[in-house]
């Protein structure tokens, strides 16, 4: 691989444009910062204009290692992903216009070029390379207030991704031990007989860890709600998303995932019912909503699975976005603390509903054209409970994501707070995803013509008359429950309070069980040493009065210099002679 | 919160809630009503649950209804004080 290969290898690639820019961002002296976002928009717009010229197709063709990899690879599936990757990314340097702040400026282009990076990797060594970026670039953000609460939960953060990277290089060297090959396609779980194959088992945990699967899940709760504003925007689109990806390209139709899938569907409802923050319930709704592409890529909808995850992001940010508004001008995302703000705030209230309908799938909007592929394939797998256990957690989507989020932030009992409408370059990135949501909700077709399957899709039409119907009556019936609970006042009063997850466990009896090892560690080393210390001060006070200036040997110094020289001269005399 | 003072905006005055309300189970009977009509029907239901006419109506009420009242219970089990990890690091 010779320098020039290496260098053309990684200037056509979309991401390296994107991560260069991040650098080049970062070195922008701290008088020019308020150039910063500019220089960043201007990059997305390189690395688009370059994704768009180079189509379809495989580039970057090296060998590491007598190995061949392939860098970049562009189809249907990693294309999709890439172009929603960048409206995001430009969306949120736009929405975080007002940030001067040079760590976040890079992590806000690094992180998103990573993930990048990630999804249009034709190869495992690539793919492993961004995977480790996209974390150690992403903690940044979490990082970025710069508090001793947020510095120790980006160590945890780190610790979890750097594992889920361990594992993906011990996945790799598995795959590559069984098939001698380091391309990234199909992997799947099991071997012909059917039993698991440790190379997937591996590459799964690894993709299930970033994914947030159950009791995998608790990393986001505890690091996205503790970014700044902006950067919780950031944090809540890519990581998952490229876990999504990976999981689509290596494990479609893996039965397993049909499950782990409804079950992320499901409890992060009830989690989110409590939350008080209104960002970790977001976080929650980042769970559940992972839960559908899961599951998606379980029942082999790759179209469900890619067309939702770009739904998603552009539907979840907005709620991110409206959510983010709020906290700039008030300071809070409790709902105990917030309220009340659709007096002051109409603009931020409109565009959160428009997320907030969109989320919940209602017709006309891009999350009802988008989810409506997942629930329709458990119909077509005749897979009942799944297929009820989804229209359930649709319900629960109302409730936390649909009418939670905006009725706590701009309704419910008034805060007294009244804060100014969101500033510009928020009301812009919002209204754009606001736009995007309604236009492609109501118009589909640029989307379903970037999914995957082309075939399947040709055959699917999400405003049949039942579609809408028996959305509408899910929906809107479900609404009305808010209703009679609000109205029969048995609806929860949100109280501030820690609900404990799975981070419990490491964050409490863990914390614990470490500083326990670590006291008794220094015990017994100390005893250890004092027993030994002894010993040691004696011996060597018994080699110094030996061969000490007065000790008995100090006679047969020249002697001993002597040989000494002799031997290091022979030596030198010997390696002369082999060399020379 | 009486709605009546200087401060309610629209969204707190009882006659927008009272009409919001109707509204919503207008167009709730509406989409229920639709349920029956043979147009609105699926031609070939994979599950006989789909050709019930108010089936996704029933679902969607009953499943909101659990989420909360059952979901509520869970703040016994998992809720702490607001400051329980900070006290422990």
């Amino acid at each position: 691989m010779s320098p020039e290969s290496l260098f053309a290898a990684l200037a056509i690639n979309p991401a390296v444009i994107l991560f260069a820019g991040a650098a080049l961002a970062a070195l922008l002296p701290g008088a020019q910062s308020a150039l910063r976002r500019p220089l960043m928009l201007a990059v997305i717009a390189m690395s688009a204009a370059q994704l768009a010229r180079l189509g379809l197709g495989e580039w970057g063709a090296l060998t590491i290692f007598g190995e061949p990899v392939t860098m970049l690879r562009i189809d249907p599936l990693s294309r999709l992903f890439a172009i929603v990757f960048h409206i995001a990314a430009a969306l949120n340097v736009v929405y975080g216009w007002h940030v001067r702040d040079r760590a976040q400026d890079f992590a806000s282009l690094a992180y998103p070029a990573a993930a990048l990076g990630g999804v249009t990797s034709g190869d495992l060594v690539t793919l492993f390379v961004w995977w480790e970026i996209a974390a150690i670039t992403s903690v940044f953000l979490v990082w970025a207030p710069g508090t001793r609460m947020t510095f120790l939960t980006g160590m945890r953060y780190l610790v979890i991704q750097v594992l889920s990277g361990t594992l993906l290089l011990a996945g790799v060297v598995l795959v590559y031990r069984e098939t001698g090959s380091l391309a990234f396609n199909e992997i799947g779980l099991r071997d012909a007989s059917g039993a698991v194959k440790a190379s997937g088992l591996v590459l799964f945990i690894a993709f299930g860890i970033k994914a947030a699967f159950p009791l995998l899940h608790n990393w986001v709760q505890d690091a996205y709600p503790k970014s700044t504003i902006a950067g919780s925007i950031v944090l809540s689109i890519f990581t998952t998303k490229l876990a999504v990806a990976s999981l689509a390209r290596a494990f479609p139709a893996e039965p397993a995932l049909i499950y782990i899938g409804a079950t992320m569907t499901i409890f992060p409802i009830f989690f989110a019912l409590i939350e008080n923050d209104l960002r970790k319930v977001l976080c929650y709704s980042i769970n559940n909503q992972v839960g559908f592409m899961v599951c998606a890529i379980g029942l082999g909808s790759i179209n469900g699975a890619a067309g939702y995850a770009f739904g998603n992001i552009i539907f979840e940010g907005l709620l991110f976005m409206a959510l983010g508004a709020a906290m700039f001008r008030t300071g809070t995302s409790m709902a105990t603390e917030l309220g009340g703000l659709y007096r002051t705030m109409p603009l931020t209230m409109i565009l959160c509903i428009v997320g907030a309908l969109s989320i919940s799938a209602f017709p006309g909007t891009l999350g009802f054209v988008t989810k409506g592929l997942i629930i329709d394939a458990a119909g077509e797998g005749h897979l009942f409970w799944i297929w009820l256990a989804l229209l359930f957690a649709s319900a629960g989507v109302l409730e936390h994501a649909g009418i939670k989020i905006p009725f706590f932030t701009f309704f419910a009992h008034d805060s007294g707070k009244r804060p100014a409408e969101a500033p510009l370059p928020m009301l812009i990135a919002m209204g754009v995803s606001a736009a995007l949501c309604v236009l492609l909700g109501l118009f589909p077709a640029p989307l379903y013509a970037l999914l995957p399957d082309q075939a399947a899709i040709a055959e699917y039409h999400p405003y049949t008359a039942y579609h809408v119907v028996e959305q509408l009556q899910l929906l809107v019936w479900a609404t009305i429950a808010f209703g009679v609970l609000k109205a029969m006042k048995w609806y929860p009063a949100e109280v501030p309070s820690t609900n404990l997850d799975t981070d419990w466990l490491y964050r409490a009896p863990g914390r614990s069980l470490m500083f326990w090892a670590v006291d008794a560690a220094k015990a017994v080393w100390t005893l250890a040493w004092r027993g030994f210390q002894g010993r040691v001060v004696a011996a060597f006070a018994r080699v110094y009065q030996v061969h000490g200036p007065e000790g008995q040997l100090a006679r047969a110094w020249p002697i001993g210099f002597m040989a000494l020289s002799v031997a290091a001269t022979l030596a030198f005399a010997l390696v002369f002679a082999l060399v020379v | 919160m009486t709605g009546h003072d200087d401060n309610a905006g629209w969204a707190d005055r009882p006659a927008f809630r009272k009409w919001f309300f109707r509204g919503l189970i207008a167009v709730g009977v509406i989409a229920a009503l639709a349920g029956f009509v043979p147009a609105f029907q699926k031609d070939h239901p994979h599950f006989a649950a789909e050709g019930l006419p108010a089936f996704f109506a029933l679902w969607g009420f009953a499943a909101f209804m659990f989420i909360v009242l059952a979901g509520q219970h869970l703040r016994k089990l998992v809720g702490r004080a607001p400051d329980y990890y900070e006290e422990r690091e």
